[in-house]
């Protein structure tokens, strides 16, 4: 076994916490896990192979979102009628589609199920947005979509990468923003009105 | 003279990029133990543990060409098995599974404190998996496993004052826990 030492670096203080760190670190499965996992790798081909660096384009595309975005959210708040009631029929329901966040990246429930609760404000507010501004809220998500992809692969290659993950958790936060900003911005006008 | 000492995981890593497929199942054994230890306090679930061991294990026989030993490569691998548990849990399987408390921990009260030195082992890991999903993974991993906030929260992909927020609260819901049981 190992002999890599694991527990707290520094003792605890809180006797619960020195209590968990004595927990043992190893539990064995129930059984021998090698046999599946060789052939699952079997399936996969024969050695680990050298892949195209994609972190470039993955860094590449999570800076664009965060300049539309700015550009976006600038607009918006320098011209709130942009978000406002002047758009007669309402859009269908499903003009835009939200960021799909591939197997790779580590959103949570959590995180999703916040971003679900906004979308139900989003989703009315955007209803009733200008052409203009509904198709270029459309073209920021497929932005952001593009970047997910871009760091979902790269995280596919490297999936212990924190930076990867911290760009992840950028677009995200980017998307809540563009989602809370819209809806600000409406209620903002709303009240005025 | 003493023979110079060889990092033996460093060795069998470079075996494996090589596609030594006996050096890589050296590391599983090595690993194994500690991989299936996080994923099953992460899930709660042997059978979800049993297969996202499996899946860090293949993932990570996939990715050696991209581990450049800037983290140990236990560390590097935790990371993978911790991106595949918040994966599953996004996935239509993951929700579908019954925690052992979801949120249920939110209604304990705090009122409970004192008697850690009476606990056992099974105490402790009994109120770890009880506690709600967010804060179970900061103890598994800090207080466990012995990573730091700042890496901890580099995992999770939150920020740093969240977990440490999540650990205050872990705090409480396991004495709350531990103290009820102690208290029957």
């Amino acid at each position: 076994m190992s002999t890599i030492p694991f527990g707290p670096r520094n003792p605890p203080d809180d006797p619960l916490l020195a209590k968990a760190g004595e927990l043992p670190k190893d539990v064995a499965p129930p059984r021998d896990l090698w046999p599946a996992i060789a052939a699952r790798i079997a399936e996969g081909g024969e050695a680990p192979k050298k892949q195209a660096f994609r972190w470039p384009l993955a860094l590449a595309a999570a800076l664009l979102v965060a300049s539309v975005s700015a550009l976006l959210t600038w607009s918006l708040l320098r011209d709130p009628q942009a978000a406002g009631p002047a758009v007669i029929a309402r859009a269908p329901a499903a003009d835009f589609v939200p960021v799909r966040y591939g197997p790779n990246s580590g959103v949570s429930p959590a995180e999703l199920a916040a971003r679900d609760a906004l979308l139900v404000q989003f989703r009315d507010a955007f209803a009733t947005l200008r052409p203009e501004t509904r198709e270029a809220i459309q073209k920021n998500l497929a932005v952001m979509q593009a970047a997910a992809d871009e760091i979902d692969a790269a995280l596919a290659q490297d999936p212990a990468s924190g930076m990867l993950q911290g760009m992840l958790a950028g677009t995200y936060k980017q998307e809540l923003n563009l989602y809370s900003t819209v809806v600000t911005s409406r209620d903002g006008l709303t009240r005025r009105t | 003279m003493p023979a110079p000492q060889v990092d033996s995981s460093a060795e069998l890593v470079r075996r494996a990029c090589r596609g030594d497929m006996g050096a890589f199942e050296a590391l599983y054994r090595e690993h194994v133990g500690r991989v299936y230890g996080l994923c099953l306090r992460m899930t709660g679930h042997p059978q979800s543990a049993e297969d996202l061991t499996q899946d860090t294990f293949v993932s990570a026989w996939r990715s050696l060409p991209g581990y450049e030993g800037r983290s140990s490569f236990s560390t590097w691998l935790h990371r993978i098995a911790v991106n595949a548990v918040l994966a599953r849990r996004r996935s239509p399987q993951g929700r579908s599974e019954v925690s052992m408390t979801d949120e249920a921990g939110e209604q304990m009260d705090f009122e409970a404190e004192g008697r850690m030195d009476e606990a056992t082992p099974i105490d402790v890991e009994r109120a770890i998996a009880s506690l709600p999903p967010g804060a179970r993974d900061i103890v598994v991993l800090h207080g466990i496993y012995g990573y730091s906030h700042e890496e901890a929260a580099g995992m999770l992909g939150v920020a740093v004052g969240t977990c440490k927020a999540q650990l205050h609260r872990a705090r409480h819901l396991m004495r709350a826990q531990m103290g009820t049981e102690h208290a029957t």
